[in-house]
Formats: structure tokens, sequence, C-alpha cells
């Protein structure tokens, strides 16, 4: 339960940051960092315009896509307290309820009918497939690495002692930080603030949605960042005690928001054919991961 | 720590089959000099000092500086565009250096012997074929002699793993590296590079069988 | 003798390369060929010694030697006329003659090698000595040439040095360090046939760049094609000599093991598929000088066929090897002959040899 809380209050917070990061190396001072939220509230107050072309999937959409997102955040542990739900594997259950909902996202999207959505609809499933394998080799080697297949358990049972189990968690966090970029659709996968449908992957998807369903894909949005801070924190926060595992979290999810403004504002976007050859480096780094941990464990001299 | 500097020699490997400028490979190439520089240091501290300070001044000067600044100014004399001109695409060359990683992995899972180091196995024989892989892809000629530089720092990886045995053959392929290298690097490329108009394979295709 | 052969021999070329008179450079050639056959018969009347520790006078070493003896009078005659005749200037004579020079010292050097190591430092000597020969022309076909058979003669000579730390990998199990082949033979029960197995495919495919079979065959073909006469015999004669031995050598450490079958198997493939491409480009080739290299390649792979067979078919392999080193070189000088009169190398424009030099068209019977 209160793994579920800090990712609720970390999720209020963390796009606002980034923003906040952004503007600053801009030169300017920023909107406040409850201003996304203040967005979201406002939106929700709204009423939703659906098309004459869209169906019930169209409607079904974003509350199926917001509570795959919440039900996930249940299965993020804290430290030594498990998530709300936690079995054995339940690491593969996380990631196929990201795919569920990002499964009836991209079916809204073509349901509206528009090329422009279908287009990024099929972009957005590009780049989660070849994403995907990263993540899975990810937390299997993780699993190898300590013996268990539950959030809880890998996370608590992970001692970084050596400098190679240091070096392979920190090589894993920046490839578990990629894949949440990518996820999210931020730069350099994807940029946000474009405003031509052509270069879009995540925004033209949700172009037609509107009010209160708009709202929720925002907040799904934040939420997911929220959950991917907290598994990168997870990483490090190894069997500690409660005060500390708490300023690993604040710091981690903090640290995660501001790297990720400075990456926007430093660098571009991705030319589109690189964006495919990136992901798969990820994957082909993490199978190194996997190379890596077969060496810790001495099943390969 | 070995471990570490060789699973980063590794993913250097898979940067440089998605790099488009010649200038990305150049500083790969003196990042691997480093690499196996550190390797290096942390790996044959058992053989005599004299052996031990000479590879390590080839690493370093050779292969992490001389090279990389003598390929820059021939790019630079020979007028070299920035692209490096692949045959296939960037994502395929992707795929086929990670196959060739899995499977060099899959072979080091073969041997029985102990006395080896298996990331070393892993690591050479990954840069051997990668580098005759990049070899076999690209159409400039300044590439290639790039691939074969990759092979070389290949070859200096294996001969680590039994150099603590035999210090000589550590010597023997510093020596291959220096005399191969200035022999191709130096004569022949700005040879070719005053020759052919435009370095690109296909300019080397006019000796046929008629 | 052998350290007084090669520093004799290193200091010669050293002299004809900065040499420009060319009375001077006759004497010197005169004199290097004094020094060979002074070794050679040292060589031949020390049967079986073992000298500096990596040198050996053993029966294959000193039957080849004798071969490049015979062979490099005629070449450093032919080399003398041709380029008297071309009327070049006297620095690339210089450089022609100390590279040949180089290149027949490192060659004998490599055929008594006894340690593998040496066979390849010589090896590697014999790649920038060669590579000199070929850019004698420096036009552009002769710097692709060149440049073709540098690269892959460097690529195969690091898949040989590969070869080399599997096999001193092999020998870490037998407690040994010495990589001499005699020592290589006396444990070879011991050997670790995993990195033998290794070993001998990448020292395989390293050397068929120099013997001219199937992998890495493609650097001899234009590098005969573009050397200029003699040094094309040389390079298609007694260079393939010595990639025969290199890899003859190291077959013999693995005729005593339990891989005497699968490295059977892997020269039969080898030499084979050679023949069967050599015979395909022979078809479709007019140029005679390319067919002469498509050829050492079909002769090269049939020698590799006796060795394969074992028994007697070593015997043969040997013989063959022998005689078509004096066939081959042979028919590289004639034919500089039959191009001076032609002015070309197509065969299909060369046909009234009787009626012009009737002694050079029996001569070129005679070597057929």
């Amino acid at each position: 339960m209160l793994s579920f809380v800090l990712i609720a209050l970390a999720s209020l917070f963390f796009t606002g940051v980034i923003i906040r990061t952004k503007s600053i190396t801009a030169g300017r001072k920023g909107p406040g960092i409850m201003q996304p939220m203040k967005d979201v509230i406002r939106l929700m107050k709204k009423g939703s315009v659906y098309s004459r072309t869209t169906s019930i999937v169209f409607r079904l959409a974003p509350v199926v896509y917001f509570c795959t997102v919440a039900m996930a955040a249940l299965l993020i542990p804290f430290g030594s307290s498990r998530g709300v739900i936690s079995f054995n594997g339940d690491f593969i259950f996380f990631a196929y309820l990201l795919g569920l909902g990002k499964f009836f996202s991209i079916i809204a999207a073509m349901d509206t009918g528009s090329s422009f959505e279908g287009m990024g609809a099929s972009r957005e499933a590009l780049y989660s497939l070849f994403a995907e394998p990263a993540f899975f080799i990810i937390l299997g080697s993780l699993a190898l690495l300590t013996g268990n297949t539950s959030f809880y358990d890998i996370f608590s049972a992970l001692h970084l002692g050596s400098y190679i189990t240091y070096a392979l968690a920190v090589l894993a966090a920046l490839v578990l930080a990629m894949i949440a970029m990518i996820e999210n659709s931020r730069l350099p996968i994807d940029d946000p603030k474009t405003h031509l449908e052509l270069t879009m992957v995540h925004e033209v998807m949700i172009l037609d949605n509107s009010g209160f369903d708009l709202g929720l894909i925002i907040y799904s949005g934040y939420l997911k960042f929220a959950i991917y801070g907290a598994i990168i924190a997870n990483l490090f926060m190894g069997g500690m005690l409660l005060p500390w595992a708490l300023v690993v979290f604040v710091g981690t999810q903090f640290s995660f928001a501001v790297v990720i403004g400075l990456i926007e504002s430093f660098m571009a976007r991705f030319r589109m054919n690189h964006n495919a050859q990136f992901i798969f480096a990820l994957s082909s780094v993490s199978f190194l991961i996997f190379l890596g941990v077969l060496l810790v464990l001495g099943k390969f001299i | 720590m070995t471990n570490i500097l060789l699973i980063l020699f590794i993913i250097s490997l898979l940067y440089l089959s998605i790099a488009n400028r010649l200038v990305t490979y150049i500083r790969v190439l003196a990042l691997q000099g480093f690499i196996l520089f550190g390797v290096t240091f942390l790996a044959l501290e058992e053989i005599n000092t004299l052996n031990l300070v000479l590879i390590l001044l080839e690493t370093v000067v050779f292969k992490a500086v001389a090279v990389p600044v003598f390929l820059s100014r021939l790019i630079k004399r020979n007028h070299i565009t920035r692209e490096a001109e692949p045959y296939l695409p960037n994502f395929v060359s992707l795929i086929i250096t990670t196959v060739i990683v899995v499977v060099t992995v899959l072979l080091a899972n073969s041997i029985k012997d102990t006395h080896v180091d298996k990331i070393f196995f892993i690591v050479a024989l990954s840069s051997l074929f990668a580098g005759l892989y990049i070899i076999a892809s690209r159409k400039k000629i300044i590439t290639h002699v790039m691939g074969y530089l990759i092979i070389e720092n290949g070859v200096f990886v294996l001969s680590l793993a039994v150099g603590t045995e035999m210090p000589m053959l550590v010597n023997l392929g510093v020596m291959l590296d220096i005399f191969a290298s200035v022999l191709i690097l130096g004569i022949f490329l700005n040879k070719i590079g005053d020759v052919f108009k435009d370095v690109n394979v296909d300019q080397l295709s006019n000796l046929k069988d008629y | 003798m052998t350290g007084l052969f090669l520093t004799g021999a290193y200091t010669i070329g050293g002299l004809l390369f900065v040499n420009r008179n060319k009375r001077i450079n006759s004497l010197l050639l005169i004199a290097y060929e004094i020094l060979l056959w002074g070794f050679t018969i040292f060589a031949c009347f020390n049967y079986k010694h073992t000298e500096l520790d990596y040198f050996a006078f053993d029966s294959l070493g000193i039957l080849l030697l004798i071969t490049l003896s015979i062979i490099s009078i005629p070449a450093l005659i032919h080399s003398h006329l041709y380029i008297s005749r071309q009327g070049e200037k006297p620095q690339s004579r210089s450089i022609y003659f100390a590279a040949m020079v180089v290149l027949l010292t490192s060659i004998s050097a490599a055929y008594l090698a006894n340690h593998i190591a040496v066979v390849w430092i010589f090896a590697e000597l014999t790649t920038l000595s060669a590579s000199a020969l070929i850019y004698h022309h420096r036009n552009k076909l002769a710097l692709e040439g060149t440049w073709k058979y540098v690269f892959i003669c460097a690529i195969s000579i690091s898949l040989v040095f590969v070869g080399i730390l599997f096999l001193s990998l092999s020998l870490n199990q037998a407690g040994d360090k010495d990589l001499s082949f005699a020592n290589l033979m006396a444990h070879s029960q011991e050997l670790n046939p995993f990195w033998l197995r290794l070993a001998f495919l990448f020292i395989f495919t390293g050397f068929t760049a120099k013997i001219g079979l199937v992998p890495m065959y493609t650097a001899g073909i234009d590098a005969k094609d573009k050397a200029p006469g003699p040094a094309a015999a040389i390079l298609s004669s007694v260079l393939m000599n010595m990639g025969f031995v290199a890899i003859f050598r190291t077959y013999a450490i693995l005729a005593h093991t339990s891989l005497y079958h699968w490295a059977n198997t892997i020269i039969f493939v080898a030499a084979i598929l050679s023949i069967f491409v050599a015979t395909v480009y022979m078809m479709k080739v007019m140029n005679i000088k390319r067919m002469f290299a498509y050829s050492s390649i079909e002769h090269m792979g049939i020698v590799m066929l006796g060795v394969a067979a074992g028994g007697i078919g070593f015997y043969a392999a040997i013989l063959h090897v022998i005689l078509h080193s004096f066939v081959k070189s042979s028919l590289f000088f004639q034919y500089n002959q039959v191009y001076r009169v032609f002015q070309d190398k197509n065969i299909y424009h060369s046909g009234t040899t009787s009626s012009i030099t009737p002694p050079g068209l029996w001569f070129f019977f005679l070597d057929l």
C-alpha cells in the first residue's frame, strides 16, 4: 500500500519538475510544479466530444488504459514492503498489463478512421515491440541473479556487492530509464511538443480525445513515469530501512525527472528510421547485461 | 573490473554497427584503445615490468592516440565525405552484430577448459567477426581499414588471454599491429587517395576476369 | 650459418635498395646468388641439424630450398633483362631488386623454420616484399592489385596469429610452453582437441592466402596478374610452396592425434572447391597471366588432395609441388617473351607465335 501511495504522490509532481527543468535551462522562470495537475483537473471538468465515426472501443479505451496503469502501480514494491499485488512471475503480468493498455489505445486510435492516427499507432506499436525484449531480458537477468521471480523478492534479494554487480545495476538502470522514455513517448524517441502530425508518435494517437478522457490519458502518462521511476529506485534500495528507502525513492524520482528535462532541453529527436535501431540497440545492450549476470553467477567462467 | 571493461568493449562494437559518420568510427577506435589499456593493466600484472611497460605504451600511444590522429588526417587530406556508406541499412547491421555476439557466447559455452577466461574468448571472437562484417558491408576503403583495426583489437584481446603464460606472443601481436597497420595505413591509403578520385571500393573493380 | 645467411642476405637487400649503379647492382646480385647456393649446400650437408633453436634442416625444407635456389637463378636473370629492356629509373630498379632479394630470403627462412611463430614472421615479411614487387609499374591497376594483395594477406596473417594463440592454449594443458614443431609433435597426444581444432581451422584459413586455396585465394590472382613477369614467377611457384610448408607442418602435428580424419576432411573440401573454382574461372578468362594464376590454384588443390589422401599421396604431393614450381616459373618467364612480341595478354590475339619466335614457341610447348 505504501508504494502505491508514494507512486501516486510522485506522479503529481513528476511532469512539473520536467517542465520546470526545461524552462530553467532555457532561461525562463517556467510554470509552477503543480501546473500539469491543474491542467488535468481542468480537463476533467469539461465534457467530451465524440466523433461520429468512432464506436464503443473509442469510449472504452481511455478508461481501460488508466485502469491497467493503475493496476500496474499496485504491483511495485517499496523497499521492504510488498506491493498490493505480489506473486511469483508478477513482472510478466506487469509488462502485459501495460501492453494491454497500449493495445487499447492503439485500437482506439485506429478506430477514429483518421490516417494520421493510424500512422502514429503503427509507430507506437513498432517501438513497443522492440523495447519489450529489453525489459524482459533485464528483469529476467535480475531474476536469474537473485533466484526469485516476483518484483518484491527480486529487489529485496539484490545485494550490490562487487564492482560488476554495481556496474550491471547502473547499466540496467540506464536501460530501464531509456525504456521509460520510450514507453512515455519522450525525447529522443518522440517529441511531445511537436505540432506536426507527421512527426508525432504518441500525441497523434490521442488527437481525437477530449475532456475527461484526455485528462485520464494524460494522468496515466504521469503515473507511468512514476512507476518506472519507482522500479529504478528499487534497484538501488535493496533491503534498506524505511527512512533511507524514502530518501532514495524521492531522490531517484527527482533526479530522473531532472535528467529527462535536461535531455529534452539539449537533444533533438532522432530521425524516424534511427529510432528503430536505437531501441533495438537497447535490447542488444540488455543481452550484454544478461551475459554479465551469467559471469557474476559463475555459470560461465 | 576487467569484465566491466570488456562488456564496455562489446557495447562499443554494437555502437559501431549503427554509427553513421566516420568521425564516430575514429572516436570508438580511440575508446577501444583506452579500454584495452585498462584491460592490459589489470590482466597482465604478473609478467615482468619491461614487457608490461612496452605493451602498455603500445596500446595507449598507438591504438588510442596515433592511429586515430592519423586516420583523421587521412580523411581530411583526401577529402573523404563524412558518411560511412553501408550496403545494408544500419538496423540490419545491428541485428547481425547482435547475432554474432550471441553465437560467440554459445560457442564459448561449449569450452570445457577452465584455464582460460571465457569473456576474453567471447570478446576476441566477436570483434574478429564484427570486424570482418564491417569490412564486407561498407563501401569506402577507409572503413575497410577501420574494420581491419577492429580485427587487430580482437586479436590483441585474445593474446591477453594467454599473455600471462607467454608474453612473447603478446609482443608478437603488438608487432603485427604496428607493422601491418603502418604499412596499410601509411603507405597505401595515401597512394590510393592520390590516384583514385573517389575512395570507394567500386573504384577498385577494374581488375576483372576478362 | 643461418644467422650469417640471414644477415648477409638482408644486408645485400639493403645495399641494393640504396644503390643506383648498374654494375654494383649486378655484382650484389651475383654475391647474393653465391650466398644462397652456399647456404643450400651447407644445409644439404647438415641434414637433420637444428640451428639457432628456430631453424631445422629437415628433408622437406632442404628439398624446397634446392628448388628455390634453382629457380632464383633464372628469376634474377630474367629480372635483369626485363628491367634493362624497360629502361626504368634507377630508383624503381633498386626497389625491385631489393624486394626480390628480401622475398627470396624470407621464403627460404620460412622453409627451414622450426617454430610456428617464426614461420609467421617470415610470412609477414614476404607479404611486404611481394607487395613492393607487385607495385612496380605504379599505375592504377598495379595499385589496385597491390592493395587487394596487401589487405587480404594482412587479414590472413591476423587469422594465422589467432590460430597460433589457440595452439598455445592447446599446449597449456600439456604444461609446456615451447611452440616449436618438434615439441608439438612430441606432445601431440596431450594437446587439447578443442583448441587444436580451432587452431588448425584458423591457421589453415590464414595460410590459404599464400598457398592459394579456396577461402583466401583471391589475393594471389590479381597479384600474379599485375606483377612483372619474373616476380609473378616467384610468387606463383616458391611463395605457394611456403604456404604449403606451413600448412603441411601444422597438419603433421594433427596427423598424430585423433583429429586426423577431421583435418583430412577439411583439406579435402578446400582442395575440391579450389579445383572447381579454378576450372570454372579458367574457362572464362582470356588473359594469359590470369589463366596461369588460376592454374596455380588448381595445381595446389591437387597437391592438397594428395596430402589429404595420405600414404603414397604424400610422396605424390611433394613431387607435384617441386615439378609445379619448375614448370610454372618457366611458363611465367617464357610468357614475358611472348608479351614482348605481341604487347597483349589476350590469348586470342597472340596466335602466330611460330612465325615470329620459333624457339620461344617450342619452349612453351615443352613446358606445357
